[in-house]
């Protein structure tokens, strides 16, 4: 019998085979975040730290540094990942990502606001705005874009990327104002899983688990949405209230992402590519496949980044946008014309 | 990035005729006039705009004329073409891809000049931070970085280059490789050169000689001569309608050439001014928005539009931020989006 | 018997755009298990009739009513079962599957917890064989042919399982032998499996072949409804579309055929 009969199930086994070796990728990846660094540690330290804890460098080190990094790069990397799949679906562009929605943008802004204009500095507030400034810009844009004319895919995209033009605009002014704090907050800017508290992965796990539960509900809506919009129509897809589903979805997952890490550039545009080449284009495949090369490409970009200046710490953005690039590159010649 | 049965969509959304285009186009100019003139009345001090226009026409004070044509016009004279020049290559992108997020940023070429530009810093400085040889060198490293950048887009792309969707996507990894080295760069360099880099980054219209606007004039005029004279072989289609048998070239042949037009336009547009790279993006929907499908009008309402937002910039940061540096570049968002976004708002709603 | 002749009937429909009435004050009663074939001159609101009876546009006032029920309170899942709708210009990433978008059909039968069950397999297999499209399953849509992409459409609605079946002027931007094509299998897909069939045409001379029951519009009004025979009279098609004409009858397949007199004839320079 031809695939269709069993395709639109993903229980095929050559499905199994690829999310197995993915997510044994993903545990390799792990594990190299917890031993790989400044200082490399064995898997003996590490059985210890967790075991016979005793306070010695190394110890600290796992538990303090290491661990709360390797929670938060995957859970990252996953949302924004399934944000991006949502989102290039929802722009019906291939080269939209999350930030098309303004909400780093406005991730951005409100940090800078926060601690130029009200001098907050310590981590968990500056978290909380970044938070704040995201879902209030995803309000922002959904409303706007819904004003006469509708909540189309073009208006979205231009709503969004205008807005996002703004903030980022504003967040120039301020820091170029106030000069000082440029290469404090640069560092924080372009995305770092580093120096950030567990504490802060509780919340924002809490916010990726509500993102990934409504994208599991908009996996058969995704699908239709890939015609037209009159075809979709007639298939009985509620489009505005998917659309606006589609919305709160990406500003739950990206919000939640830029709380914990900061704006990490490049994973909502490039793991989307990857995740269609490896699946096909049903959207119960693709997110599924998106959480796990997501959450596999911020580890191992996070892994990286701590040896490419050693030993200064690069950020994470920059790494993941050489590793995207190139990996863009790959994918990308190796297609049949 | 779409397949099926294509028709242009039915006639129940109205658009502007030519004829109101063109009006529209008038006023543009108009505008952009008056900012010009604005322009060059903002300085150390404030020059009464009916002199600058006497100047400007050939008569008026010695003293003037001096302030006014060697101090102040090449600055706005600059802002202008590479703003300009900047949104006519977002135009070209838009069109020859049909694709609504395409802009000069997306091709790679604003990110390797920048790269070319911070290099340029740190091999030409020396221990403590100062510049070797002058800095009129670096758009020179700017314009490198950016031939660099589009060699390299359209090397890896090879015989992929023909597809529009896929140029943009090297394009985009070109620009995050490019755009990860400065950053790296910009952070193990000392302060001094982080600021400098950031500013070229953000865009700034600074004091230039008459000389290196006229290279710029000499090498935009013919380009945008060009895209005039290819014009007529862009298809009017609006970005969300899909045509296939819309009149208009469809070779692959003459996209690549597209492609190379918007990029040497904008290679040549940011080795003065820095990667103004939202204008890329904004000036061309506005344009489209203001002036409908038809292409030669959109073309020149593009330019106007590019120009206006970039001197309009440059005018706010100085009114409003003197002493301080701030690049004109950043605050073009500032000024375009709000209209935009009222645009936007206002779009008639088109049938289902 | 004569409720089931008529699953789909519209009465006194008005569809209006702001000021402009695209269709007014519509009565019609669509013929079960036969090909009705709306034609009339561009503006005329074939199509805006054809997507007001699967409810893309709401009514001004009026009804549409299948079975009796007014389609404005059925369910929006319940309307997608039972109509079915291939719109003018359809559009999917060029990179999708024939299979995958055939898929997309089974949309109204599937949930959240019946995600795909072997119903839905059958009808698409069963979709794809119909329109003779089995051995493209896994072919790319930006790899086909214009007539190939056109016959996965119709496998799409097809995967639908709806008794009345809408295609929007299906025809348009294919060559002759692709026209044909689509429109033998239409015909066919009408007579094998009964579905009720209603066409927006551009073409009259096939319309008049190809349909069971002709309706001419004009200005948002039905101007005559009936037989192919009935309608293709030289007077009626002056009326609707503006145009001199002979009617001849098309020997192949016994249907009249308009052919149209250019002003310049010399055989027909007093005109009448």
């Amino acid at each position: 019998m031809s695939s269709f009969a069993t395709a639109g199930t993903w229980k095929s086994a050559r499905d199994w085979r690829l999310y197995a070796g993915l997510a044994a990728a993903l545990c390799v990846a792990l594990l190299s975040s917890l031993l790989f660094g400044y200082r490399i540690y064995t898997p003996a330290d590490l059985w210890q730290a967790a075991t016979a804890f005793d306070g010695s460098e190394a110890h600290i080190v796992i538990r303090d540094h290491r661990l709360p990094r390797a929670i938060i790069a995957p859970i990252c990397g996953a949302a924004l990942g399934v944000a991006g799949v949502i989102m290039q679906t929802l722009a019906r562009n291939r080269i939209a990502s999350p930030d098309t929605l303004g909400v780093n943008a406005g991730a951005s802004l409100a940090v800078v606001a926060a601690s130029a204009l009200l001098g907050v500095d310590s981590i968990a507030g500056l978290s909380l705005a970044s938070a704040t400034g995201a879902l209030l810009t995803s309000l922002l844009v959904f409303a706007i874009a819904s004003t006469a004319g509708g909540l189309s895919p073009l208006r979205i995209v231009l709503v969004g990327v205008t807005i996002a033009g703004l903030f980022h605009a504003l967040v120039e002014v301020v820091l170029t104002v106030r000069e000082a704090e440029l290469d404090q907050l640069l560092f924080w800017l372009s995305g770092a899983f580093v120096d950030r508290p567990l504490v802060l992965a509780t919340g924002g796990s809490l916010f990726v688990a509500a993102g990934l539960l409504m994208a599991v509900f908009l996996v058969r809506p995704l699908d239709i949405m890939q015609t037209d919009d009159a075809t979709a129509r007639t298939l009985g897809a509620p489009l505005g209230l998917v659309r606006a589903g589609c919305i709160v979805c990406v500003s739950l997952l990206t919000g939640a992402a830029v709380a914990m890490a900061g704006p990490v550039a490049f994973v909502g545009l490039v793991v989307p590519h990857a995740a269609r080449r490896l699946v096909g284009l049903n959207h119960g495949a693709q997110i599924a496949a998106a959480a796990l090369c997501g959450a596999l490409y911020a580890t191992v970009a996070d892994v990286i980044a701590r040896f490419v200046i050693y030993p200064l710490e690069a950020p994470v953005g920059a790494v993941t946008a050489v590793v995207g690039g190139v990996l863009l590159i790959v994918l990308l010649r190796r297609r049949a014309a | 990035m779409s397949a099926g049965s294509h028709l242009a969509k039915s006639d129940h959304v109205t658009r502007p005729r030519e004829t109101l285009a063109w009006g529209i186009v008038a006023v543009l100019a108009a505008l952009a006039v008056v900012i010009v003139i604005l322009g060059i009345a903002l300085g150390s001090t404030w020059l009464a705009p009916e002199k600058v226009v006497a100047v400007l026409l050939g008569s008026g004070e010695r003293k003037d004329q001096l302030i006014v044509l060697q101090l102040r016009t090449p600055r706005v004279a600059i802002a202008v073409l590479s703003g300009g020049a900047i949104a006519v290559a977002g135009y070209l992108l838009q069109k020859v891809t049909r694709n609504s997020l395409a802009s000069p940023g997306v091709l790679g070429v604003l990110d390797g000049a920048a790269l070319g530009v911070i290099i340029f810093l740190a091999v030409f400085s020396n221990e403590s931070n100062a510049l070797v040889i002058p800095i009129q060198w670096q758009p020179v490293a700017a314009l490198i970085g950016a031939v660099l950048a589009i060699a390299a887009v359209f090397i890896l792309s090879g015989n992929q280059a023909s597809s529009a969707i896929r140029l943009l996507m090297f394009g985009i990894a070109v620009a995050a490789v490019a755009k990860a080295a400065t950053m790296i760069l910009m952070l193990v360099g000392p302060i001094y050169r982080t600021t400098q880099a950031a500013r070229w980054i953000a865009g700034s219209v600074n004091e230039i000689n008459w000389t290196e606007v006229s290279i710029v004039f000499a090498s935009v005029v013919p380009l945008l001569l060009l895209v005039l004279a290819i014009s007529r072989h862009l298809r009017p289609a609006d970005l969300d309608e899909v045509s296939v048998r819309g009149i208009g070239l469809n070779l692959p042949v003459f996209r690549i050439f597209v492609f190379f037009l918007a990029a040497a336009l904008t290679a040549v547009a940011v080795c003065f001014v820095g990667a103004v790279g939202f204008v890329g993006l904004m000036a061309p929907h506005m344009a489209r928005m203001l002036v409908g499908r038809a292409v030669v009008p959109a073309v020149i309402a593009s330019f106007l539009l590019g120009a206006i937002m970039l001197t309009g910039a440059d005018l706010i940061v100085r009114a409003l931020f003197a002493p301080t540096e701030v690049p004109a570049g950043t605050v073009t968002a500032v000024v375009g989006t709000p209209y935009f976004l009222y645009l936007l708002m206002r779009k008639e709603k088109t049938s289902g | 018997m004569d409720s089931m002749a008529q699953r789909v009937s519209v009465e006194d429909l008005t569809i209006a755009y702001g000021e402009h009435k695209a269709v007014s004050e519509v009565s019609l009663a669509i013929p079960t298990g036969k090909v009705t074939i709306l034609a009339g001159p561009n503006g005329c609101g074939k199509s805006t009739l054809l997507r007001s009876i699967r409810r893309i546009h709401a009514a001004h006032s009026g009804r549409v009513l299948l079975d009796g029920i007014d389609i404005a309170r059925l369910k929006e899942r319940d309307l997608a079962r039972a109509i079915g709708l291939l719109a003018q210009s359809p559009s999917a990433p060029e990179d999708m599957t024939v299979a995958e978008l055939v898929r997309l059909g089974r949309y109204p039968h599937q949930s959240m917890l019946q995600p795909w069950s072997s119903a839905d397999a059958d009808a698409v297999a069963e979709a794809m064989f119909g329109t003779g499209v089995s051995h493209l399953a896994d072919r790319r849509l930006g790899t086909l042919s214009g007539g190939q992409l056109q016959r996965v459409w119709i496998a799409m609605v097809l995967a639908q399982e709806t008794d009345v079946i809408c295609l929007d002027e299906p025809v348009n931007h294919l060559d002759m032998a692709h026209q044909i094509e689509c429109l033998d299998l239409v015909s066919r897909l009408n007579l094998e499996r009964h579905r009720t069939v209603i066409v927006v045409l551009h073409d009259l001379n096939l319309a008049a072949r190809y349909a069971d029951r002709l309706v001419f519009m004009k200005d948002g009004a039905i101007v005559a409804e009936g037989a192919p025979e009935a309608l293709m009279t030289e007077d009626m098609i002056g009326t609707v579309f503006g145009i001199r004409c002979q009617i001849i009858n098309d020997p192949v397949h016994d249907r009249p055929m308009c052919i149209p007199i250019r002003n310049s004839s010399p055989r027909f320079a007093t005109g009448g």
